[in-house]
């Protein structure tokens, strides 16, 4: 019975919402990159390395310029080049998608490596050099419950939710969209329709660049404000596991980036509860729920998830 | 007089050609952990630098690294005339230092938060009581809390991470014993040390369950604690040292973060109530002094606040607010500290321990 008022006792808290928004925010940039990408047919598993790489540069902008959203632009910059680079090697050379994102995975964990000691005088991490305050909604954050949640949140949850609108609206309404989507389906079909198939999918890794490096700057000077080697934390792969959960569908992979957040709160929520002792060892556990559901989705239990047809193979055109 | 004998000593020393040797190997973290690594390698470098011998580092950059660097230093110290001291640091090391410090037994071992099942000759296991660091923070905590609840956020519950636990949760044990004032201890893990956004996100959930400080000893996952906590009080107070100083003392209640394994004070001045610290540079400068002048005697080392293995912060933003807020709570901790070190009072370094301690029979001065 104890446990059961203990677990209500997190839900009637807007505090425990709060948490488990920030937590799904970097989640959904980075789930929302991978739709991008994969939709046109390039499996990127480089998300890990790219929202690294734009943690890293965030703060190195803002510790140079002392303007935070100029490291955000930059972060972008950032995420920009290392997705063309993945556009480049997979698109151009059709080389094997996997083993290019792990490639960058190891550039972007060896570049932000390398460049600390030059940049800030001292390896392993920085001191805190600025961050992106949390903004008020005026009215909102009056209105009871409601205000505590979202009245007074860091701007990065709104621009997520935003990304996720304008993602839905540009696969689904848009002519784009629809190109994208059939790219991903039978580029050689589009292609006799005369769909330029290399374009598109450049656009769709390049925004899978800007999606996930924006994750990154998030967690960097969205949140601490300080870069820590390899503080991506594996944030790029449980977003690509949300991704596939919500069924390579922008609002699907909120939705389950949402639902990994919540689970994140709440393994920390159980944890600060007083009224139960929960072991040490509970967190790890709920630390793996995001690829157990994969795993069961993927296997078909709830509700089939099916990749685009055309996904990670690469386009070659027959002369 | 004596300066001319260490100007001989000097010359002696340096005519000698640097025929001692003291390496470093570091554990993945490498330099600028800002933990043990940079710790070691400072009290390594004060020493070299006394004696006028010659340090060097070799980094690893993976676990697999461990065994051939170690061998590597142990072969360079052999080619010295007068020998040297090889340094392995890190808990994780402990398997490879064993290893190599076996077919090395002429040569000097020291391992940092390393300890062996067997005792080797030519190894110093240097151990540290976090406990009796964390006691003195714990009883700052208790001190400060107007909620009644703090909190602590642990990285792995590791041996080191848990003894800091212990002891912070010994020190609340004895201010309520001393004080009467109940105080609740709500703890959590983040399962690793590297990534601050779930430090931050941990610390979160337990400021919204009524703490109001938590002591974080989680490596870098501390540093999103520290953050969660200059948050909410620069929400409250303004940004800025001096605004929160001034709020703070005027007596409204703000949040805290207690720091870890250095000073982190100055990382949010006023937000950062101390830190637990472990001097583990004494354990570097110790290990070459010792195997430099033929006092070198293996086995376990265990630092506590009698050797200066550990200590807290000297409070230098937030002594002022303590004072105010918590009047006589420095001058206790002086002399539970003097307990301490007399062995009067002992600090516990288990959970069984930690349920059996009390300090019902210490009175503390008028």
């Amino acid at each position: 019975m104890r446990v059961v008022e203990a677990v209500l006792s997190i839900f009637i808290n807007p505090q425990f919402y709060k948490i488990a928004l920030t937590v799904a925010t970097p989640l959904i940039f980075a789930s929302l990159g991978g739709v991008f990408s994969e939709i046109t047919g390039v499996v990127n598993i480089a998300l890990e390395g790219i929202i690294l790489m734009g943690a890293f540069t965030s703060v190195v902008f803002t510790y140079l310029t002392g303007n935070v959203w100029f490291g955000v632009l930059m972060a972008i910059v950032a995420g920009l080049l290392m997705a063309l680079l993945h556009a480049w090697g997979s698109i151009k050379w059709a080389g094997n998608q996997v083993v290019l994102g792990t490639a960058l995975i190891l550039l972007s964990q060896g570049i932000t490596g390398f460049l600390m000691e030059p940049i800030f005088g001292q390896p392993g991490q920085t001191d805190f050099v600025g961050k992106i305050d949390e903004i008020t909604i005026p009215g909102l954050a009056k209105v009871p419950f409601i205000g505590q949640v979202i009245g007074e949140i860091s701007p990065f949850v709104y621009i997520a939710f935003g990304c996720v609108a304008f993602g839905w609206w540009l696969i689904y309404k848009t002519k784009l969209g629809l190109r994208m989507r059939a790219v991903g389906e039978n580029p050689e079909a589009a292609d006799t329709l005369g769909v330029n198939v290399y374009a598109i999918r450049y656009f769709g890794v390049l925004m899978s660049g800007v999606f996930a490096s924006l994750a990154g700057a998030y967690l960097s000077v969205g949140e601490i404000g300080q870069f820590k080697e390899l503080m991506s934390g594996g944030r790029g792969f449980i977003g690509l596991a949300a991704m596939i959960v919500g069924k390579w569908n922008p609002i699907g992979a909120m939705l389950s980036s949402l639902f990994f957040g919540f689970f994140g709160a709440f393994a920390n929520q159980l944890q600060s509860l007083q009224q139960i002792q929960v072991p040490a060892n509970v967190k790890p556990l709920f630390d793996t729920i995001p690829f157990i559901l994969t795993i069961v989705v993927v296997a078909g239990v709830v509700g089939r998830s099916r990749p685009p047809k055309a996904d990670g193979v690469p386009y070659e055109k027959s002369a | 007089m004596k300066k001319v004998l260490a100007l001989l000593l000097m010359t002696l020393v340096l005519t000698a050609g640097f025929a001692f040797k003291a390496i470093m190997v570091t554990d993945t973290g490498g330099l600028g952990d800002k933990s043990f690594n940079d710790g070691t390698w400072a009290g390594i470098q004060r020493a070299a630098k006394e004696l006028g011998v010659e340090a060097k580092v070799i980094m690893s950059n993976e676990q697999s690294d461990y065994i051939p660097n170690l061998t590597k230093a142990a072969e360079e110290v052999l080619k010295e005339k007068d020998g040297g001291i090889v340094f392995a640091v890190g808990f994780m090391m402990q398997d490879a230092l064993e290893k190599v410090a076996r077919q090395y037994p002429t040569v000097y071992f020291a391992g940092i938060d390393i300890s062996f099942d067997k005792e080797l000759p030519n190894v110093i296991n240097f151990l540290f009581k976090e406990q009796e660091s964390a006691f003195l923070v714990g009883y700052i905590a208790a001190a400060m809390t107007r909620t009644g609840k703090v909190g602590f956020v642990g990285g792995i519950p590791i041996p080191p991470v848990e003894r800091f636990r212990y002891g912070y949760e010994a020190g609340i044990k004895a201010y309520m014993d001393l004080k009467g004032k109940k105080v609740t201890v709500i703890r959590g893990y983040t399962n690793e040390f590297s990534d601050p956004k779930k430090g931050k996100d941990l610390a979160n959930s337990q400021f919204s369950q009524g703490v109001d400080i938590i002591f974080a000893a989680a490596g870098a996952c501390g540093n999103g604690v520290i953050e969660a906590a200059k948050e909410r009080t620069e929400k409250l107070a303004g940004k800025g040292y001096e605004n929160i100083k001034k709020y703070a003392l005027s007596g409204k209640p703000v949040y805290y973060a207690i720091g870890v394994d250095v000073d982190q004070d100055y990382m949010a001045p006023g937000v950062v109530l101390t830190s637990a610290m472990k001097g583990i540079d004494t354990a570097g400068y110790y290990g070459v002094m010792w195997a430099y002048k033929g006092q070198f005697k293996g086995g376990l080392k265990v630092l506590g606040l009698k050797e200066n293995g550990v200590r807290m912060s000297e409070m230098k933003y937030t002594k002022e607010i303590i004072d105010k807020l918590a009047p006589g709570a420095i001058k206790e901790l002086e002399y539970l500290k003097s307990l301490i070190i007399e062995g009067k009072v002992i600090v516990p370094d288990s959970e069984e321990a930690l349920k059996a301690f009390t300090v019902k029979g210490v009175k503390l001065p008028r």
